[in-house]
């Protein structure tokens, strides 16, 4: 069990395609850190490079004090478990998980203890004599944890392992894993692209696009502070909402403008944007911290049409059209509302986050950066 | 509804149809092939459709076995040694072409060098030479390296093997190529992880995935060998069976029926291979890869 290091580390592939940029990025010991990204983010080219299937194209990664860029795969002593699990099709259940075994040249009774117990710990003890065409794909899947695991590996990759199982077994799977691993203690590095996987699963989250690290968190805090727009439109389900404003400073208040209709400013953002002599702001505000009023009670509430209803049994959908834009609101079991009915939605104050339309980053993200560019 | 199939299902009267037209097209190479058959059993070469020639006798057979290439005169050949050289050119070069096309077939497919592009090309190209436009080239080289009189018997074996299996591994390699493309880079990645080197995954893990390709080269390498007349009369200090049957079908003292034996014994591996070769195109796929 290891700490893993990456230190500035860029991969290019041949032809200028690039895989993954300037990243730098410490998972600690016996924690479980998604790699969380759609797909071209280069999660998985992450995971290669740490595995050592991939080597940098400059940067460098670090196991504990030791640096293992040039390592081959063998010397590194990982578990790699790929999204198609990539059985062995010709061995029976006992050598493939006994494979890496063999290939350490252990012996045979040794061999046989080791098979045994993981086969045991992964209830796939009774499978051992069959082949991998006779299982099915969530036995499969435990086959290729369990050769991932036989070796001891100090660290575990797991590449989208969950992904070509059916959604009900991906969910018990999901709960399973994280408390194996937790009992395991070791090293874990899951590359996702579900990002309730992600959420449910991980001490830490990565978010990756365009082959560079977004922002590095505990779920709480990735999915309630979102460093970026990108961010807060990659989590959550439905994912946050977007609106763009201009902003009106008038010495006592702030107000936001939205087409016609104008909201009040939180409070807390008042000297960010005074500071950073903000023009126009993008209102980012969650669908489950929003909510409909048939009248306007507050000076956050907006007005708007109502455009679809999605009922999902333990809450409703309402997709409510505002100016043009699409946005969507989670309200309770019950509703009354009916198709292009006028509403007003009212985004809970202290959960709305302020981006900046340029760069896409929060604003109290800015004014951080701003203060260490000052020093 | 009715009238309705299923997309590959023909109806009964097309299929007839087809099956006819098969049959129809494939009759010449058929009946050449009963009638030579069908003159090995008889006194009197079968030909020209006339039914009246068959005078069905294994005399030929015997003197054949026993190395009498006329049914008079007292010319004795070592037919089993003739048996045996074939057999071993044919295996020489089925090997060598088996062992060099897995080689080359993984290297194409799954490393990344320079001038891979144009190799593969060159293959190409290499195959669509024939043999015989090569043969002055090859007997140049033939004489370059010829060894002293003791040994010229074993040098023109392994020469044979080398030259003939030179000619079929372009075709070899390709092939092999084809079946190392099918399997996916997860199944290696994992291996290489686990510890393995690249050789041990070749070895291991690929091969043992593409056996039925792996039996298809080793056949036509096989047959390729076995059939093959300008090469080995070219540079082989020792007859073949194609060697031995050329030989004998313009020899004075020849006795066809004889020779239609021998030409008998001599397609066999050919009939053993098709009825092989049938079971083993139909599970050429790949099975068991997709998880």
């Amino acid at each position: 069990m290891v700490v893993v290091r990456l230190d500035r580390v860029t991969k290019i592939f041949k032809g200028g395609v690039v895989g993954v940029k300037d990243i730098s990025l410490t998972i600690k010991h016996g924690e479980f850190m998604a790699l969380l990204g759609p797909s071209g983010s280069g999660k998985s080219t992450t995971l290669y490079l740490i595995a050592g299937i991939y080597k940098p194209t400059s940067g460098r990664i670090y196991f504990d004090d030791r640096d293992v860029t040039n390592l081959p795969p063998k010397d590194r002593n990982v578990g790699l478990v790929f999204q198609n699990w990539a059985l062995y099709p010709h061995m029976k259940v006992y050598e493939n998980i006994a494979f890496p075994l063999r290939l350490k040249k252990l012996p045979e009774e040794e061999i046989k203890r080791r098979v045994l117990d993981v086969a045991r710990m992964l209830q796939i003890d009774k499978l051992l004599d069959r082949y991998p065409w006779q299982l099915s794909g969530g036995q499969q899947q435990r086959v290729a944890i369990a050769r991932a695991l036989v070796k001891e590996p100090d660290v575990l990759l797991l590449d989208e392992p969950l992904s070509n199982l059916d959604a009900i077994l991906r969910i018990s799977v999901r709960a399973e894993l994280k408390r194996l691993q937790k009992k395991l203690g070791i090293t874990t590095i899951y590359v996702t692209h579900d990002q309730a996987e992600a959420l449910a699963m991980a001490d830490r989250i990565a978010l990756i696009n365009e082959g560079r690290i977004v922002q590095v968190g505990t779920p709480e805090e990735v999915y309630n502070r979102p460093a970026t727009v990108f961010v807060g439109g990659f989590l959550g389900n439905p994912p946050m909402n977007f609106l763009e404003a201009e902003v009106e400073d008038l010495d006592k208040e702030i107000f936001l403008v939205i087409g016609k209709y104008r909201i009040r400013a939180p409070e807390r953002y008042w000297s960010i944007i005074r500071r950073l002599k903000t023009k126009r702001v993008i209102i980012g505000f969650r669908p489950e911290d929003t909510s409909i009023k048939p009248e306007s009670l507050d000076t956050i509430c907006l007005p708007g049409r109502v455009y679809g209803i999605e009922p999902l049994g333990r809450e409703n959908i309402v997709v409510i059209e505002i100016g043009g834009e699409l946005v969507k609101i989670i309200s309770g079991r019950r509703i009354s509302l009916t198709l292009d009915q006028m509403v007003w939605i009212c985004p809970v104050m202290e959960k709305i986050i302020l981006f900046d339309p340029a760069t896409g980053k929060a604003l109290d993200r800015l004014v951080v950066e701003e203060k260490i560019r000052a020093i | 509804m009715p009238g309705m199939r299923d997309v590959e299902i023909r109806s009964r009267s097309t299929e007839l149809l087809i099956m006819c037209i098969v049959f129809m097209l494939s009759l010449p190479v058929i009946t050449g092939y009963a009638l030579i058959i069908l003159s090995s059993f008889s006194r009197d070469m079968v030909t020209n459709l006339d039914p009246s020639a068959f005078k069905p006798t294994l005399t030929n057979w015997i003197l054949l076995f026993h190395g009498r290439t006329a049914l008079f005169a007292g010319i004795r050949v070592n037919i089993w040694g003739i048996v045996f050289n074939t057999l071993i050119v044919a295996l020489g070069i089925s090997l060598l072409v088996t062992i060099t096309g897995a080689l080359t077939g993984y290297a194409i497919s799954r490393m990344n060098f320079h001038g891979r592009k144009h190799i593969m090309a060159l293959l190409i190209l290499l195959h669509a030479f024939p043999g015989s436009v090569l043969v002055v080239g090859v007997a140049f080289i033939y004489r370059l390296f010829m060894p002293s009189y003791t040994y010229v018997v074993y040098y023109s074996f392994f020469f044979v093997i080398l030259a003939r299996a030179a000619i079929e591994i372009p075709m070899a390699t390709w092939l092999m190529k084809g079946f190392f493309d099918m399997i996916p880079w997860e199944i290696e990645w994992s291996a290489i992880v686990d510890g393995a080197s690249r050789i041990r995954v070749w070895w291991k893990i690929l091969l043992p995935l593409i056996k039925p390709g792996l039996a298809a080269v080793m056949l036509f390498g096989f047959l390729a060998g076995w059939m093959d007349l300008i090469y080995v009369r070219t540079f082989l200090a020792e007859p073949t069976l194609a060697v031995f049957i050329e030989y004998n079908v313009h020899a004075e003292y020849a006795y066809l029926p004889l020779v239609a034996a021998a030409g008998t014994l001599y397609l066999l591996p050919t009939i053993l291979f098709f009825l092989f070769a049938q079971k083993l195109i139909f599970t050429i796929s790949v099975s068991g890869i997709k998880g």
